[in-house]
């Protein structure tokens, strides 16, 4: 009996201390956690790993590179400037944990998120919170439709890149029998949808409307069936992966249609996994940064910083400026005077001049096509066109 | 159209045959779903782009069917030497658990693989170097336009009952095939497959007479993880495919274990029926229904199996397994 009163009393008594520890330890922690007086924290979320990582690390690249200069020039409201980044891995789940981490790390803004599923559902805690929110890349039209006026893009909408895209296929490549696939996502759906709808407005006919699987290997099943409809275009709506697979397939299977897509397939490794396939395919994505007299002083500084830019790296950059020049014309980190100084802000980029029209979206969002030359992207300049007979 | 939509599923029912290989012998035994075996399948196909990655480093060009054959015995050493490790650590200190906690386990394992491999390879997908590929096919198609008749074989593939293969394809085909006769072979007549059909019986009496049991199971470990590898390489030097990620192994695993309960777990000719039989419905569906629930209706049959007739097509020998 005593010895069994004595455990219990030594329990109690160690669960007393280590509670008491414990919270001495919480407390010791919002101690430190305690902001820095003279630092503003930037929020920069995307997928920084999984499949998509190397589009979040090029994200962070470009955020990178703009806060530096700024703190060389002595930062911000006397204040230097610092960069906390949030790993979504592409998950919209992910991607409101992001949105909360920010939130209570107290940060003026927030570039990102990349992949439009991931900044639709984040959008409305930094909107919540009054956080401005500036994305590169999240091209779903939902994003600036939801009457956030703190949320921004310096991309374009799905739904001009799909106009864009529609027009080509009738005017320029004079095709009208278009076979749409997407791969299911809110970003891949969309731009697919947004084509489809376009196009057949502009007289051509949809004869297959197909939805394929982020991740899977073999497309052969669709790709036959897609056959035998005799499409002339094959538009697909995704990423780069899969992109590069089903033009693969699409070839093995002898489906010779010119195969056009989106921004979401601009990327190296769509060339190094399509291989020859790839030849000749045309995607829609803003202009060549490379022949932007105002990107140049940015390339050099980034290929010397980090290698090779990324698609979305400008984007990045730029967004960055914009958030920090508002913030700087505003002299407040408060978010809803900040949003304000940015939709009146006209600010003169590596992108050129970027304007924000009342709902967030950039005025102009000049969409060209690329074609894959020799392994590489190319901006695509068709031949002169024929006096119309 | 219905010519190819058959030789699609039956191309994609071989890689599912030989991985639901794997968890059959591995049920047929220790009565456990190994999970990770979809893993294993993954490192496999990892393992291949690894060594082609040394053979650059070292300068060396072996002709390519030698090439080949190097390629294929690195990764099925490699991922025997997983699934024989896999089997040690974290399978045999559970011999006397409860089902479940090995089922638990096996799932564990292949939350482990596929993390393990993301750290140590990185989360970008991996492409098997297509050069390499297309010397693998031209050499293939060189072998297939001689034994062929002609008209049938071609460098960008096979031409056959109106439907397309590309030079892998019919490797991968033949190979499943081929694989899945050894295999029963070596099960109804080594000394070993006789132990091994001993121990799926019951271990306790195959210890009594001097079956070292351990050993046994450990060597089917090692077979069913070599014939996973060899899907693994066949998924990444195929002209069609060649993309290699550290989460491709969970949903082909899952559909390969669907396959085995089709055909009735620890039966070895059932898996490879069950195989083919999952890709061409999936292929068909996917072609003629929809391709956006390409993944449903494998685990729809799975559930009408399991409802319906849960030994499966060929399991009616369930109490004497394999």
């Amino acid at each position: 009996m005593m010895n069994k009163k004595f455990l219990i009393n030594c329990q109690a008594v160690g669960s007393w201390t280590s509670l008491f520890l414990f919270s001495i330890f919480i407390l010791l922690s919002l101690l430190s956690c305690k902001k820095e007086e003279n630092v503003l924290w930037i929020g920069v979320a995307g997928p920084m790993t999984g499949d998509q990582a190397k589009m979040g690390i090029d994200m962070s690249n470009g955020v990178t590179l703009a806060v530096e200069e700024w703190n060389e020039r002595g930062g911000i409201l006397g204040k230097k400037i610092k960069i906390i980044k949030g790993d979504d891995r592409r998950d919209p789940r992910e991607a409101v944990n992001v949105a909360n981490k920010f939130v209570n790390e107290g940060v003026v803004g927030v570039i990102g998120h990349f992949n439009s599923s991931c900044s639709i559902p984040a959008s409305k805690i930094y909107f919540e919170f009054g956080i401005p929110q500036i994305s590169p890349a999240s091209t779903n039209p939902t994003l600036t439709e939801q009457g956030f006026d703190s949320v921004f893009r310096v991309c374009g909408r799905d739904d001009q890149q799909g106009k864009v895209g529609a027009e080509f296929i009738l005017n320029i490549l004079k095709k009208t029998k278009i076979a749409v696939l997407h791969d299911k996502t809110t970003y891949g759906q969309g731009l697919a949808d947004e084509l489809k709808k376009n196009a057949e407005a502009l007289g051509a006919t949809t004869v297959a409307y197909e939805g394929i699987i982020q991740g899977d290997n073999d497309f052969t099943a669709v790709l036959t069936k897609v056959k035998t409809k005799n499409p002339e275009v094959v538009y697909f709506g995704g990423i780069y992966p899969e992109a590069g697979l089903l033009v693969k397939q699409m070839r093995h299977l002898d489906l010779d249609a010119i195969f056009v897509s989106g921004d979401g397939v601009i990327d190296p490794e769509f060339i190094k996994i399509g291989g020859d396939a790839t030849e000749g395919t045309f995607l829609s994505f803003g202009p060549s940064v490379e022949e932007l007299p105002t990107a140049k002083k940015f390339i050099e500084t980034y290929t010397e910083r980090f290698g090779e830019i990324g698609p979305y790296s400008t984007y990045s950059y730029d967004a960055t400026q914009i958030l920090l020049t508002a913030i700087s014309l505003a002299k407040t980190i408060d978010g809803k005077k900040v949003a304000e100084a940015i939709h009146n802000l006209r600010y003169e980029g590596a992108l050129g001049a970027i304007e924000f029209d009342e709902k967030g979206d950039v005025k102009i969002a000049p969409y060209i096509f690329w074609v894959v030359k020799g392994g590489k992207f190319e901006p695509y300049k068709p031949a002169e066109p024929e006096p119309s007979t | 159209m219905f010519q190819q939509q058959i030789a699609n599923g039956i191309v994609l029912g071989s890689i599912y045959a030989l991985i639901a290989l794997g968890y059959t012998m591995v049920y047929g035994i220790l009565e456990l779903i190994n999970f990770a075996h979809g893993e294993i399948y993954m490192i496999g196909a990892y393992s291949a782009i690894i060594f082609l990655a040394l053979l650059t480093t070292v300068h060396a060009n072996p002709p390519v069917f030698f090439l080949l054959l190097l390629l294929f015995s690195f990764s099925m050493v490699m991922t025997a030497m997983y699934g024989a490790t896999m089997e040690r650590v974290a399978y045999r200190p559970l011999r006397k658990a409860p089902r479940l906690s090995l089922i638990i386990t096996a799932i564990g394992m292949s939350l482990f693989f596929q993390n393990y491999v993301m750290l140590t390879q990185g989360a970008r997908d991996k492409v098997f170097p297509q050069d390499v590929a297309k010397d693998i096919s031209l050499m293939l198609s060189d072998i297939f336009q001689r034994i062929l008749p002609p008209g049938i074989g071609s460098p960008h593939g096979v031409s056959l009952f109106g439907a397309k293969f590309s030079n892998m394809d019919i490797v991968t085909i033949l190979s499943s095939i081929t694989l899945m006769i050894l295999l029963q072979l070596f099960i109804k007549r080594t000394k070993t497959g006789k132990a091994m059909r001993a121990t799926a019986q019951d271990p306790s009496m195959c210890r009594l007479v001097g079956i070292d049991v351990d050993k046994i199971i450990r060597v089917t470990f090692i077979i069913g993880s070599a014939l996973g590898a060899t899907a693994g390489i066949m998924i990444a030097a195929n002209m069609k495919y060649g993309r290699v990620h550290y989460y491709m192994g969970w949903t082909i695993g899952l559909k390969a274990f669907t396959a085995a309960v089709l055909g009735g777990i620890g039966n070895i000719p059932g898996a490879m029926l069950g195989g083919f039989v999952l890709g061409i419905v999936e292929s068909l569906a996917a072609g003629y229904i929809s391709s956006e629930y390409k993944d449903v209706y494998a685990f729809v049959i799975l559930i009408l199996v399991l409802i319906i007739k849960p030994t499966g097509l060929l399991g009616e020998r369930v109490p004497e397994k394999m």
